[in-house]
């Protein structure tokens, strides 16, 4: 029943920006669609009890391999965001073996070198990721004919299937003999082991997800701003993501879309001053810490792993 | 028919301390086979060497005629061979149940490609097994709030999902109190006896050992310095000696 009257006002919600009308109120709604995938997919990191912070990088590699497979060989936006998203798959695919070896802090300050050497890469290649200047004139993003540049809220509305896919994708992984192994492990590695489980082999997996999801996210970003540049996928992002997890509640999927949906239009608010953003992000995380240390969805829905001892 | 699991000339250094020298036995299917030593003896080397959680400096492990030596500690769960903990090793928060469940989980998707297989049905039934550990009535207890005893019976049942052919028990019965080991030494029993399952068991209860076991091997300072019946080992001077003399009289 909850959880109806929870997806109802979501859903109602998402309609909101229609109401209102205007390019504001859509943009600060696209920005939510778009950052909602970002925070799930840093979520599932967390479900494997690692906190990365190369996100931004997957989101970034999807961007510019979206952008420039649409720029320079005329692919249509769709497949390049699909492919943009599959390129930071592989990324994760091939650098998870090595990454996932690590544990703890040490896993973060790795996923933080990832992260500047990659943005280093993007400012660097001047030649064919246009360096710290960015990427200019990324086509507009069009399907079947239609321009979504030209519909009212056409781009929120491609935002909103990508963050409603991501959001069902994990919750399917939740759910499902993956998100049961990946919890098991990490809650005791050595049993899972010892009974069968290729504890590797589901990290990775697992990883490669969310840097899918975080690339796809980046690709509907480059068609959606149509101009993209080093800092966007810098280490900020990840503060961002993080801190919408925590006040969302990481343990589980509804947190970081909560998160997401408070603190997009925050961002947007204080995007020219920077130095409140940082106090209010600092009294808030404070706030939920404290007294909300499961974050918002706590409030909604028990924590997943009592319900699940109390129920089964 | 070759040995369920051979052993083979292992040796294990740590720098200069020798926690195992040219140890050789073999356990036979069927077999219950403890070994015993006093404390630092290198039991607990042995068993991570087989169990694959650290590799030989020399020698061999096969299981069923195959070299398992240095294969991961997964490899060989999955191999077949399973393991118990000395300590409790249960996801405590968890019910019987779900503990259960999540271990037959494991077990069959032990890979994210095991997804691509059509699921194959649960190869040991839950309910028998909870039925055999004692666990039918606590189906629904977390487990962390049951008696030790019973937690290290689920960690057992938890074993068997994967089934196993061979069993390797870390001190199955430290731990518990006399009550709770004439139980776990039934149980053991009747792993092999109704369950077919071959039990290698490191352990430091003499009694137990001896009541239980068909063969033994005694190790000391990493060196293998008996290895027969329970019979011969009893009557061996030195490992009379060594170790059984005094701890025989306190068990």
């Amino acid at each position: 029943m909850r959880k109806i009257a929870i997806g109802l006002v979501i859903a109602l919600l998402a309609t909101v920006p229609w109401i209102i009308g205007g390019r504001y109120a859509f943009h600060v709604a696209t920005m939510i669609t778009i950052m909602i995938p970002l925070a799930l997919s840093i979520n599932l990191t967390l479900k494997l009890g690692q906190l990365s912070l190369a996100q931004p990088a997957f989101m970034g590699i999807g961007a510019y391999t979206g952008a420039l497979l649409t720029m320079h060989l005329g692919f249509p936006p769709v497949i390049s965001i699909l492919a943009g998203a599959a390129f930071a798959a592989a990324i994760a695919l091939a650098t998870g073996p090595i990454f996932l070896r690590i544990k703890g802090v040490y896993f973060v300050l790795l996923t933080y070198a990832f992260g500047q050497i990659i943005n280093l890469i993007f400012q660097h290649w001047t030649s064919l990721l246009g360096g710290n200047n960015g990427l200019f004139g990324i086509p507009k993003f069009s399907i079947a004919g239609l321009n979504l540049g030209t519909i009212p809220g056409g781009y929120y509305a491609l935002g909103l299937v990508v963050a409603l896919t991501s959001y069902l994708a994990l919750r399917l992984f939740e759910t499902s003999d993956a998100g049961t192994i990946c919890d098991s492990l990490n809650e005791d590695e050595m049993l899972c082991r010892s009974i069968g489980a290729d504890a590797h082999a589901w990290r990775v997996a697992a990883f490669t997800l969310s840097a899918f999801i975080a690339g796809a996210a980046g690709g509907v970003y480059a068609f959606y701003i149509g101009f993209i540049s080093p800092d966007t996928f810098g280490f900020q992002a990840s503060v961002d993501l993080i801190v919408m997890n925590v006040i969302g509640g990481p343990t589980s999927a509804l947190g970081p879309v909560l998160g997401a949906i408070i603190v997009v239009p925050l961002l947007e608010l204080l995007r020219d001053a920077r130095q409140y953003q940082l106090l209010v992000y600092g009294i808030s995380l404070i706030f939920f810490v404290i007294y909300f240390k499961q974050g918002l969805v706590s409030v909604i829905e028990r924590p997943r792993k009592l319900s699940n001892a109390g129920h089964a | 028919m070759p040995a369920m699991l051979e052993v083979d000339q292992l040796s294990k250094r740590f720098g200069g301390l020798i926690a195992g020298d040219n140890i050789c036995f073999s356990v036979q299917v069927g077999q219950i086979f403890g070994v015993i030593g006093p404390n630092g003896a290198g039991k607990t080397t042995l068993f991570n060497i087989i169990a694959g959680h650290l590799p030989p400096t020399a020698g061999r492990v096969l299981f069923e005629g195959r070299d398992i030596t240095g294969h991961s500690s997964d490899r060989i769960g999955r191999s077949g061979i399973g393991r118990t903990f000395q300590a409790v090793h249960v996801f405590k928060n968890a019910s019987v149940r779900e503990n259960l469940r999540r271990a037959e989980v494991i077990a069959l998707r032990h890979h994210p490609f095991a997804y691509l297989s059509r699921r194959k049905s649960a190869r040991a039934d839950q309910c028998e097994i909870a039925k055999a550990f004692g666990l039918a009535d606590q189906m629904d207890s977390i487990a962390g709030a049951l008696p030790y005893g019973l937690q290290k019976m689920l960690g057992v049942g938890m074993a068997l999902m994967s089934s196993p052919k061979l069993l390797l028990m870390d001190e199955p019965v430290a731990g518990l109190n006399p009550s709770e080991k004439l139980a776990a030494r039934d149980v053991i029993r009747r792993l092999r006896d109704d369950w077919g399952i071959t039990i290698l068991l490191v352990e430091h209860d003499m009694p137990l050992v001896m009541d239980l076991c068909d063969r033994i091997l005694v190790v000391n300072h990493g060196k293998p310095i008996a290895l027969g019946t329970p019979a011969e080992i009893r009557s061996n001077t030195e490992v009379i000696d060594a170790y059984l003399g005094e701890e025989y009289e306190f068990a």
